[in-house]
């Protein structure tokens, strides 16, 4: 599919850097309002042809391996960004977590939660516009996702253990037939790209709609290293990496980043100048500091009878009894459960391990059920992407260093999850059950925050960049703190609240 | 299956030789303490089994495990020494031939080590190469990609019959 193509020297065009939740929405939104977009993708563009039920092989050709220091996160380089990988859960964040600070008050000396600068109220019209774009089940006139074998222990389980709040819903994959897409087959490779595109990616619906509009072009293979500005400080272009090495600049009127945490900080901090010095848009110093991946957690339990957990979406079904906000708990802010699968390596993998306490589980694969813990993650300054001093990438840029430790609200909340989901377990007389950490770096969010004040973050209520008028961020990395539920919708919502901002100020001439 | 442990050997024996840091230390070539994966009596097959150990699984499908870690960590030089460090810490735990102490001093040695960072890696290699493996996969019934099935829509994905009723 080939869209309208665009010359280097077209000043008028927004540069989208990033193709995933965030820049293939805001660029697709932008596109369908007449606005002439050129989107930059590291990654190259797969097909689902392209798409096999091979999670190494498909991490060969869509994760992002380029190298980096420290903490791992599971994310890719392709077109679609980490929609190709997601799971497609949806949730809506609570009111209450748009006000972290005011609700949780600073919870130490290392804590820099802030409150969000716009209310749910505001995102609610934006969340529904995104739940329809996305065809989220069990919103709108979409029935809930089909109830599996995994997702029915986990209710029955959760039930029996006094919980209520239990949904096959929220999932962006088809239920049934929509938007040209089919309904969920069950396949069970979710992680390795839907090979029937059921799930809600990118690759196969934004940017596609974006391109028949005319006013959208796509670049894949195209590795964006720098963002240019003027005297005045407004941005005026982006450099970028061809496939064979070769540097060009393409013109902008204004650029929205949204490279997932690591890379839009990187591209933020390696685009230092006389004007800039500590990086562009970073006069508060807050770009790549606050980074929040969620308070993540695994539970694995051997159950008295087969479940198969191969057999069905990845992840169908969420509990949430415990999300709100309950001092009582000993921590700040509230966690969702989350009924996951897995083949037999992820499920290794996730218990860590070896020896026969390992293979007590592992002998048991076609009995063993799972959830996922995702809950509040407190903001922390020293929790960070940087770029190392002296060491370079095969392409020349500086690596990225991410600094992340868990803070102990996050232990204490993961130790309460864990204590829930052993009740849900042995309710149904499990065998075997393990609890613990999951560092599996799959919700990254706040190195570029939306503030009030341009001291406390990067961005204004619009992910507007503070120092700079003509930049944008649309990713994860505007969330003023994390909420408990996974990310990938709010990214949406506030892309699409985003295109409609950058079209109003280009229509009133102050873009 | 000779045939296979042969065409395994010589490729073994090649991937040392492509090592400049297991072409240069003797617990690797050919001999009786050998570490190399060349057969079901080598030190990696011994301690894939003891990472992994599933009884009834056979020993041809650890050494297979072991000649693909050592396969693919023989090729750098970096994860070369990543698995020659293991190697050589688990000998010194036994004050010398690990493969010839018995299982209880081969786990302790291995519990020994397990906090080093050469022995993470070796142990993600294993678990890679180990529960990707098709014979693997087939002993723990779990069948593999689905697509071409058409996915577990029509195959089961909700049979679930022991649940008690609720609601």
């Amino acid at each position: 599919m080939m869209g309208k193509q665009f010359t280097p020297d077209d000043a008028s065009v927004v540069v989208v850097i990033g193709s995933g939740a965030g820049g293939g929405t805001v660029a697709n939104e932008l596109a369908q309002k007449g606005i002439d977009v050129v989107c930059l993708e590291a990654g190259s563009r797969l097909t689902l042809a392209d798409v096999e039920n091979n999670p190494p092989l498909m991490d060969a050709r869509m994760g992002w391996h380029d190298k980096r220091i420290g903490n791992f996160l599971w994310v890719c380089k392709t077109v679609g960004g980490t929609t190709m990988r997601w799971s497609g859960v949806t949730p809506r964040l609570q009111a209450h977590e748009f006000r972290a600070l005011t609700t949780y008050g600073q919870i130490d000396a290392g804590t820099s939660l802030i409150d969000w600068p716009l209310t749910l109220d505001e995102l609610a019209p934006y969340y529904d516009k995104a739940e329809l774009k996305m065809g989220v089940s069990g919103s709108h006139a979409i029935p809930p996702s089909e109830e599996s074998n995994n997702y029915k222990v986990f209710k029955a389980g959760a039930r029996l253990a006094g919980y209520q709040q239990v949904t096959s819903g929220r999932m962006a994959i088809n239920p049934v037939a929509r938007d040209g897409r089919p309904g969920c087959q069950q396949i069970g490779f979710c992680h390795a790209g839907c090979a029937i595109g059921a799930k809600w990616s990118t690759l196969y619906t934004e940017i596609p709609k974006a391109e028949l509009t005319g006013h959208f072009e796509l670049r894949a293979n195209s590795m964006a290293v720098r963002i240019d500005h003027d005297k005045t400080g407004k941005v005026t272009g982006v450099i970028y990496r061809d496939q064979e090495g070769k540097l060009h600049e393409q013109k902008a009127r204004a650029v929205c980043v949204a490279g997932n945490v690591v890379e839009t900080a990187r591209i933020l901090l390696n685009s230092d100048s006389m004007l800039f010095p500590n990086g562009l848009a970073n006069s508060s110093g807050q770009v790549g500091r606050n980074y929040m991946r969620h308070t993540f957690g695994a539970v694995l339990a051997v159950m008295p009878k087969p479940v198969n957990m191969h057999r069905s979406a990845r992840q169908t079904g969420i509990l949430f009894d415990e999300q709100a906000h309950n001092p009582e708990r000993g921590f700040a802010g509230g966690y969702q459960l989350q009924a996951i699968g897995g083949d037999p390596h992820t499920m290794s993998d996730t218990l860590g391990g070896w020896g026969s306490e390992h293979t007590a589980f592992m002998d048991n694969y076609s009995n063993l059920a799972a959830l996922f813990i995702t809950g509040e993650d407190p903001a922390e300054s020293r929790n960070r992407i940087s770029l190392h001093d002296t060491e370079l990438d095969a392409s020349g840029l500086p690596v990225p260093v991410v600094e992340y430790r868990n803070h102990q609200n996050t232990d204490a909340m993961r130790d309460h999850a864990i204590g829930a989901s052993r009740r849900i377990y042995e309710s149904l007389g499990a065998l075997h059950f393990w609890g613990g950490d999951a560092p599996v770096g799959c919700h990254n969010m706040g190195v570029a925050r939306m503030s009030a004040d341009p001291n406390d973050g990067v961005t204004n209520r619009w992910g507007q960049a503070h120092d700079v008028p003509n930049l944008f961020v649309s990713d994860g990395s505007i969330f003023s703190s994390s909420g408990a539920g996974n990310p990938t919708l709010t990214i949406v919502a506030l892309a699409i609240r985003q295109a409609d901002h950058i079209a109003e100020r280009m229509n009133q001439k102050t873009l | 299956m000779e045939d296979s442990r042969l065409s395994r050997r010589k490729f073994v024996l090649s991937a040392i030789a492509a090592s400049s840091v297991l072409a240069t230390t003797k617990r690797w070539l050919p001999g009786n303490d050998a570490w190399a994966a060349e057969s079901e009596n080598s030190a990696l097959t011994r301690l894939s089994r003891l990472l992994f150990p599933h009884p009834g699984l056979a020993d041809v499908v650890y050494a297979d495990v072991a000649a693909s870690l050592f396969t693919s960590f023989s090729s750098d030089s970096a994860n070369g020494q990543l698995l020659d460090a293991a190697a050589s810490a688990l000998d010194a735990q036994v004050g010398g031939n690990w493969f010839g102490v018995d299982e209880d001093r081969q786990v302790a040695a291995i519990r020994n080590i397990q906090g080093e960072a050469f022995f993470a890696a070796i142990l993600a290699g294993l678990r890679g190469a180990f529960y990707y493996h098709p014979a693997v996969w087939s002993h723990l019934g779990y069948p593999g990609s689905s697509k071409e099935h058409g996915g577990y829509k029509h195959r089961g994905f909700n049979d679930i019959d022991w649940l008690p009723e609720i609601e």
